[in-house]
């Protein structure tokens, strides 16, 4: 996400001070972190269950009307390519499958649920936009490694969650007319994204190796990850997949290729080639996976 | 590109490249190793024999505590999880590369981490997972890349429904219901493992039984402790199409007409040779109508001063045996003696329970000797199993019927893999039966079993009745 370079004074200051509150309320475990919608809870733990089948599935999401439109939509998009139109959610689940439109309902509840910060739709989209291609690049590079992909989706989905929590945060700890500049609030998302996205996953009871992918997921702590799941160390790199994807400004291949990750990954330039050419197939599935 | 010069270059790191590495080196050659991944070991290793035999390990152990529990009145959790099954894997992995990496460095063997591709019959060029390129000039050169789960194209495996032996091993969760397809080595394995571990596993292979090479009455005692644990074969079966159902199933269609639903579904329906990167032709060579590298029974290829070892070279695709090819290659190409041929090299197979064979079956006996004597020993009748709670399996001693001496012995049981060991020497010793009779064992052993058995055949000789006439088989 491009940020500007020049950051008037009193911009700083507000950033000084949006830093202290972050830090004390951290500290102190003040974060007023939001609920966990009821259906997006449910939907998971569904998705956990090996008893859980299509008509539970679809039932759940019948509960949320926006839901199961958001859902028809997605089905019948052009990046599913439905065989013949999907009219039902029995026929969407079985279409995308049960995990990921556990993905898919997880993702949409929250967009639109507690993460909708007034004034900051923009935003937030480029976030989840950059979250549900780390995701869908995770399953990807799993499967590359012949892995098991299951856990991927979810790991690139949620291993940001913190940074829409930090905007939550920081515009709802201000008055709604005076909109921050997003020069100041990105540095701050960044810097507290990860302790504040450990809080969250921890307060919704998000899978260990979720949790652990949030902590971790990044150039200089995947080495700490110990899951067999792999999730921190293939979403670090679906991350980076990501940015190359969305914004491209921000990383020119050459860079990418030469990341630590790649090689602690063991994958080589040809395996790398194999997940750049997937770009045409990743970003229209993202596109419509945006509510 | 400059080209480093060595005696012998090696490629792959598994088994047979290690040995071959370390002969090379003991007999004073310079020797470089190459490997793609960035520990040496091989499949072995990271995705085959040690992980899934430290998944086994957990199961056995998960499987007497739940029944102990009551006994000493603890309860296990209902949801256990893949992740704790699997937990002491990182260290056995990690501990178990170490010593292979510090073995390597003690011998001075040069490492490369690389793809390796043949540019000439001599030469190899590696590509680094940076991308950069660096080539190796061998006066001998020893392919050792193994293989990997073998996929037909008409079944999709995802690694997420319909997974192969290598990603079966990153389960996130115990699935409810496997569909293993095979019938094999690695298929009887898995599917005896998660049976234990309380998954519904249905094994579809097209044999009417599993592990057909086998003595029957050691895949009839396999069978009966797999279906005690609640598995299914469906054997003599086609498969007509495998499809996940987008939702939350594996569908099997069989030719037969029978339809299996399962959560999870594993393809274990053989290995391929790791060849294709390798750009054999440049080298001269040609594979296989099977894919494998020819070889002569030295592991020499058409190509005298390039040997092939291990998995790619096809059966018997035993690490132990991959290891001996390894040595005896480089031993054969440095014109050092080989040593003799190597004799009643065993089998073991890491089911539940445990089977192992070394010498002749019965069938194979009566083939050869126009008769077998054959004794049993059943694991209950031996004080160990007992104790231990492992009553189920049996140790089947087959002998010459003229001169009695030991032709063979099949074990299944816990333990076998171990117990085998002391048939395999009295193989090599050209033992006859009564030497287990005159042996003391420690009691209570399993080893025992050998005692007992040979009694067995002993009771049964003077009738004459247990010499079993190939029209009696």
């Amino acid at each position: 996400m491009p940020t500007s370079s020049i950051v008037a004074s009193t911009d700083l200051d507000r950033a000084d001070e949006l830093r202290h509150v972050l830090t004390r309320r951290l500290d102190e475990g003040e974060l007023d972190l939001p609920l966990l919608p009821h259906v997006a809870n449910q939907v998971l733990t569904l998705a956990h269950d090996p008893n859980a089948d299509a008509g539970k599935l679809a039932t759940l999401i019948q509960q949320d009307q926006a839901l199961a439109a958001q859902i028809l939509r997605i089905a019948n998009s052009p990046a599913y390519l439905p065989r013949s139109p999907i009219v039902s959610l029995q026929q969407a689940i079985a279409w995308l499958g049960l995990n990921m439109l556990a993905g898919i309902a997880f993702s949409v509840s929250l967009q639109s649920g507690v993460f909708k910060i007034v004034g900051y739709e923009r935003e937030v989209q480029l976030l989840w936009r950059h979250a549900l291609a780390t995701g869908l690049y995770g399953k990807e590079i799993a499967r590359r490694l012949r892995h098991n992909v299951e856990n991927a989706f979810l790991c690139g989905l949620l291993h940001t969650i913190g940074k829409p929590l930090i905007l939550h945060v920081l515009v709802s700890d201000r008055q709604r007319s005076m909109r921050l500049p997003w020069s100041v609030l990105e540095p701050l998302i960044n810097e507290f994204h990860i302790p504040a996205g450990v809080r969250l996953a921890e307060a919704w009871a998000l899978p260990d190796p979720v949790q652990e992918t949030i902590r971790f997921y990044q150039d200089d702590r995947y080495h700490e990850a110990r899951s067999p799941t792999k999730g921190a160390v293939i979403t670090c790199l679906a991350d980076h997949l990501a940015t190359f994807l969305l914004d491209p400004a921000e990383m020119e291949e050459d860079a990418l290729r030469a990341l630590p990750v790649i090689r602690d990954l063991n994958l080589y330039p040809e395996d790398l080639t194999a997940l750049l050419d997937l770009a045409d197939t990743v970003r229209p599935s993202v596109e419509c996976l945006i509510v | 590109m400059t080209t480093a010069h060595y005696d012998i270059v090696v490629i792959g790191s598994g088994p047979a490249g290690q040995k071959a590495a370390i002969q090379g080196a003991k007999a004073g050659k310079r020797v470089a190793l190459i490997e793609q991944e960035f520990e040496v070991g091989g499949a072995c290793v990271y995705r085959g024999t040690i992980p899934s035999k430290t998944l086994r390990e957990s199961a056995l152990q998960m499987s007497r505590f739940q029944r102990t529990a009551e006994v000493f009145e603890f309860k296990l959790r209902d949801d256990v999880k893949v992740a704790s099954l699997m937990s002491r894997l990182d260290h056995v992995v990690k501990t178990h590369g170490r010593l292979m990496n510090d073995q390597l460095t003690r011998n001075g063997i040069e490492r490369f981490h690389g793809r390796a591709r043949f540019a000439t019959d001599r030469e190899v060029q590696i590509t680094t997972v940076e991308g950069t390129s660096l080539r190796l000039r061998g006066e001998v050169i020893v392919i050792a890349t193994g293989s990997r789960p073998r996929i037909p194209e008409s079944i999709p495996v995802d690694h997420e429904h319909i997974l192969d032996s290598d990603s079966i091993l990153s389960l996130v969760y115990l699935p409810k219901s496997l569909t293993v397809l095979g019938g094999g080595v690695i298929a009887s394995e898995y599917a005896s493992i998660f049976a234990i571990l309380g998954v519904q596993v249905t094994m579809i292979d097209t044999a009417d039984r599993p592990l057909r090479f086998l003595d029957q009455e050691l895949t009839d005692e396999f069978f009966a402790a797999f279906y005690k644990s609640g598995g299914r074969y469906v054997g003599g079966q086609q498969i007509e199409e495998v499809a996940w159902d987008g939702c939350s199933r594996v569908v099997t269609r069989l030719k037969s007409g029978e339809t299996v639903l399962s959560e999870k579904l594993l393809v274990a329906l053989g290995r391929v040779a790791n060849v294709e990167s390798l750009d054999v032709q440049a080298a001269g060579l040609d594979l296989t109508s099977r894919g494998l590298i020819p070889v002569n029974h030295q592991c020499q290829t058409p190509v005298p001063h390039i040997y092939a070892v291990g998995d790619v070279i096809g059966p018997p695709a035993l690490a132990s045996c991959a290891m001996e090819q390894g040595r005896r290659a480089v031993r054969h190409a440095l014109g050092l003696d080989p040593g003799l041929d190597p004799e009643h090299i065993p089998m073991g197979i890491y089911t539940v329970p445990e089977i192992s064979s070394v010498g002749l079956s019965e069938q194979e006996a009566v083939g050869r000797y126009g008769g077998a004597l054959v004794g049993r020993a059943h694991f209950h009748e031996i004080a160990r199993s007992q104790i231990s709670g492992m009553t189920n399996g049996v140790l089947k001693l087959v002998a010459d019927p003229t001169t009695e001496r030991i032709l063979g012995v099949q074990i299944v049981g816990e333990g076998a893999t171990e117990l085998i060991h002391i048939g395999q020497m009295a193989l090599l010793n050209r033992l006859h039966v009564e030497s287990f009779v005159d042996t003391i064992f420690n009691f209570p052993t399993l080893a025992e079993a050998y005692r007992v058995a040979a009694l067995d055949l002993l009771q049964r000789r003077p009738s004459r009745s247990s010499v079993i006439s190939r029209d009696g088989l």
